[in-house]
């Protein structure tokens, strides 16, 4: 390499510079990008499937250009099966899982998954409880011993439940100070109270303390059972020798007896009337703004005009919302809207970041974007992109094979045929502007969206009143995740 | 192309059955006259391919008084060229169902986009045309700055360890530029002005000063004519490239800064140490190090500090870049747990480290560990690029993306051992700690991060 003379440039204002001045060139000189050539298909994955005996369903995609594999064994109940006395159960189960079985201690799952190169993670979210795992191909037959063993024979020790127990309440302590995670809990209270996704995953300090061992071995006896399970692997690997894998690590496993458990109660119950709550964090270094309400099932008929609509309206660095937040005022780093679909109505959220004084003019911005969507019909010019953004998305998920495990299991999760991941794009491009205006007036134009704000009040309030005379305040101090509102009952101070 | 498989052929007999599957990236490479560094690698597998400009300019170039420009310049990059209106580069690649973005390092700062192989020429003809100059309004720049101030209280303020991470590199030199965070201060931003934008660009954005990286799906022969197409008239300056060569001094002395913040739930602690360079052959020892101490639930620091409830979490880091670097070890306390445990535990395994070689178990994992995390980088043609990029800018050397493998498997634990005695022992720790603000009255300040 040409080593040139050292020469630190400390006042670079100050530096003679040659290049001159670089100038836009007249409208009608600017020369055009060359057009695009002919475009290519993109081949999708074509999943291949045996269920055994035992009614576990095994799921394939062979994909051979790296050697690694990524698999997930999931099982189809997760923190929403909360009971309401217990949230967090779903999750604390799933954190135990691997930290020992009737073999093995944590410290020995640990060594052995690692000493292959691989990770193996238990996590449970809405819907499912998953033991992911990823490793190198020529290690996928003995990594996947250990994801068979923690499944089947976990020992939740009551050492290891307090461990994780108190580990949880730590990380919720550091998610009660971000404006971020506090915006997501209160809204989710809001739009599900007493209903199943109402609840953090995580538990509350409160709920986690009264979760007992027992617990966990009564949720992981009902749900971690290969009649309620779908084993998921894409990358380096052959189907038949992911078959005979499966076969020899869950084979023996029996049917489950014990009563599945079920949503607490379904999420079609009505939400209650829109609220405009600010959690008052002083000294917050930025207000999250957060607007939500009901959203959709994955199953939901209108779930392509739902995706469609969404990718319009905050799905992705050109939609609208970041339009007018970032790029025309530039007033957050970003801002975007998404629909959780879940098995039954999960929530949809449209989120921005921004200085605190700027908190009411997001909200403000946001509701307004959500009114035009149901006002006036989308233009051709910018549907078509914002259906492009989608299906680019869908294909470079597919470019992995962690990506593949995703889409599929979201597939079988849902009841839906594997084949659907044939018919996604062909679902983006079939919605028109029409269907768009029809989904939106209906969900995002009406005035029963709630409005969360977690920050510095101080800093939004007046400007906030002027548009949301009935906001409640409440002191971050007073906030009760636990109650069925989100407010202490009474004050402490 | 031969040289690299030549030496692929020598790694497969010289290794385990893991390396022998790991595949080759077989890029091409050539230099225009102007200087531009142009690698290609084909990747025919989807039709997408990945487009990367890497600038050997990174946050250490910022200028006097103008901490966190390189980052802002970089937002700047996608406002107004010649032949471009602000936001275009975003109607070329999202509108088209790809996707583009940029990242300052201290180092580097690469562009990219991920586009279906079709566009590829319209983007080679963006990429020059942003290279070839910028026409940036005060409008633009004013509203983008705002932008980069959200996104400095995005990162920095609003998280509870925003301000915790951003004091390390302050604390950690006296004289490198890497001592300045690349987000930068609000007044710096500030002071930036529209000038300053035109000057950076005329001194840094030049041929002779970035490489040309793309993978994936393409003719080779339509694509080295499309580069001769739109990047060779890019003349290239006759003013030299300022160069970094700014010496860090070793540490005499030992330094504590304590550092207070805002709703802080539970104290955290980091312990740094001066390092070499990426380019150093110490490099490999050092990722095996920091695999030890901290990758996984078996790992030293997390079975110590974690699984006996004394920290949230436990980490070591050998932040190695192209100047110099900094290795790290730092934990995040449980509650009821003070910072001076981890400290004092952190320095045990320091030591331990020092004092005896790492056990072959542990050895074959951190390999292992690394080259499975190596193997899900290369999935994509944009992590191929990334990996070329990373060996040319970082390590000063392309084709390491291809022969580091076989560096990392030659290390031995008493590499790993001498290489930690030369780095912790042979230096002096700054120990960071960081607590709410309202323990800073509990103790007087003993002067520390401003």
């Amino acid at each position: 390499m040409k080593r040139l003379i050292a020469l630190m440039l400390l006042a670079l204002a100050a530096a003679p510079l040659s290049a001159q001045e670089v100038t836009a060139t007249a409208q009608d000189q600017q020369v055009s990008p060359p057009a695009p050539a002919a475009p290519r298909e993109a081949k999708l994955p074509q999943p291949v499937e045996k269920t055994l005996a035992n009614g576990l369903r095994v799921i394939v995609v062979p994909k051979h250009d790296i050697p690694l594999v990524a698999a997930t064994l999931m099982f189809k109940t997760g923190a929403e099966a909360d009971p309401a006395n217990r949230p967090g159960l779903a999750q604390l189960t799933a954190n135990v899982l691997t930290k020992g079985t009737k073999t093995r201690t944590a410290e020995e799952i640990a060594r052995g998954v690692e000493a292959l190169g691989a990770t193996i993670e238990a996590s449970a979210g809405w819907d499912q409880s998953s033991i992911d795992l990823s490793v190198m191909a020529s290690n996928f037959t003995k990594a996947l011993v250990f994801v068979g063993d923690v499944a089947r024979n976990a020992t939740f020790s009551k050492e290891e439940v307090d461990l994780q127990r108190s580990q949880t309440v730590d990380s919720l302590q550091v998610a009660l100070r971000q404006p971020r995670t506090l915006g997501s809990y209160v809204m989710s209270k809001l739009l599900f109270a007493g209903q199943p996704y109402g609840h953090p995953a995580e538990g509350t300090p409160k709920s986690l303390e009264k979760i007992k061992r027992e617990d966990l071995v009564a949720f992981h006896k009902a749900n971690y059972r290969p009649d309620n399970a779908v084993f998921v692997v894409a990358g380096d690997i052959e189907p038949d020798a992911v078959f005979n894998a499966a076969q020899q690590q869950f084979g023996s496993w029996a049917r489950g007896t014990a009563t599945k458990t079920t949503m607490t109660a379904a999420t079609t119950a009505k939400p209650a009337s829109p609220r405009v709550v600010v959690v008052d964090l002083p000294d917050a270094g930025q207000a999250m703004v957060v607007v939500g309400r009901q959203g959709i099932r994955r199953t939901d008929p209108n779930y392509f005009p739902a995706i469609v609509s969404n990718s319009v309206l905050g799905g992705g660095y050109s939609a609208r919302l970041n339009q007018e937040i970032r790029i025309k005022r530039g007033l957050s780093y970003g801002s975007n809207s998404s629909f959780s679909a879940r098995r039954n109505a999960g929530p949809f959220l449209a989120s921005t970041q921004t200085k605190n004084e700027s908190a009411a003019e997001v909200a403000g911005i946001t509701l307004d974007e959500m009114a035009r969507m149901g006002a006036t019909d989308v233009p051709d010019t910018e549907l078509t992109p914002r259906k492009a953004v989608l299906i680019g998305g869908f294909a470079r998920s597919l470019e992995t094979s962690s990506g593949i495990v995703n889409q599929v299991a979201t597939l079988a999760l849902n009841d839906l045929p594997l084949t659907d991941i044939n018919r996604y794009i062909s679902g983006v491009q079939a919605v028109n502007a029409e269907a768009v205006r029809g989904f939106a007036g209906k969900n995002f134009a009406g005035s029963d969206a709630s409005v969360v704000i977690v920050g510095d009040a101080k800093k939004f309030i007046e400007p906030l009143r002027k548009r949301f005379p009935d906001v409640e305040v409440i002191p971050v101090s007073q906030l009760d995740l636990d109650a069925s509102g989100i407010r202490e009952r009474k004050a402490k101070q | 192309m031969r040289q690299i498989r030549l030496i692929l052929i020598l790694l497969v007999v010289a290794t385990t059955a893991a390396a022998a599957a790991f595949p080759p990236i077989n890029y091409k490479h050539r230099v225009l006259p102007n200087g531009l560094e142009v690698f290609s690698a084909q990747d025919r597998s989807t039709p997408t391919v990945a487009i990367h400009v890497w600038y050997r300019v990174g946050s250490k170039n910022d200028p006097e008084g103008r901490s966190g420009f390189a980052h802002l310049f970089e937002h700047i990059m996608f406002k107004a060229t010649r032949h471009m209106k602000a936001e275009m580069m975003d109607r070329l690649t999202e509108d088209v169902g790809g996707w583009n973005n940029a990242s300052t390092y201290d180092d580097m700062t690469p562009y990219f986009e991920v586009v279906p192989s079709n566009y590829l020429e319209t983007l080679l003809w963006a990429e020059a045309d942003r290279m070839g100059g910028l026409t940036v309004d005060e409008a633009n720049f004013k509203s983008e700055r705002d932008v980069v101030k959200e996104e400095y209280r995005f990162r920095v303020l609003a998280p509870p360890y925003g301000r915790f991470f951003n004091a390390i590199e302050p604390s950690s030199l006296v004289k490198h530029p890497y001592r300045r965070p690349g987000i930068g201060s609000m007044e710096d931003l500030d002071a930036a002005t529209l000038d300053d934008v035109r000057a950076f660009h005329a001194t840094f954005y030049r041929p002779d000063n970035a490489a040309l990286i793309v993978v994936g799906d393409f003719d080779q022969q339509q694509f080295d004519a499309w580069v001769d197409k739109y990047f060779a008239p890019i003349p290239k300056p006759s003013t030299p490239i300022p160069v970094v060569d700014v010496q860090e001094p070793a540490r005499t002395a030992e330094k504590r800064v304590p550092v207070y913040a805002p709703n802080v739930p539970l104290p955290a602690v980091a312990l740094t140490y001066l390092a070499p360079a990426a380019s150093s052959p110490d490099s490999y020892p050092l990722a095996i190090a920091e695999a030890v101490l901290s990758q996984g639930e078996s790992s030293r620091l997390y079975e110590r500090l974690v699984r006996s409830g004394i920290a949230q979490e436990a980490f070591a880091n050998a932040d190695l870049r192209a100047d110099l670097g900094l290795f790290a070890a730092a934990a995040i306390m449980a509650s009821g747990h003070d910072v001076g445990e981890a400290e004092k535990i952190i320095r045990e395994e320091l030591q331990k480290i020092q004092d005896a070689p790492i056990s072959a178990a542990e050895l074959e994992k951190a390999k292992n560990q690394i080259i499975t995390s190596a193997l899900r980088e290369r999935e994509t043609s944009n992590g191929k690029a990334f990996a070329i990029g990373e060996a040319l800018v970082v390590h000063k050397d392309a084709s390491i993306v291809n022969t580091g493998l076989a560096r990392l498997q030659a290390v031995t634990a008493a590499d790993v051992q001498n290489v930690m005695k030369k780095t912790i022992g042979g230096g002096k720790a700054v120990v960071i700690t960081y607590m709410d603000e309202s323990k800073r009255d509990a103790k007087k300040s003993e002067g520390g991060a401003k």
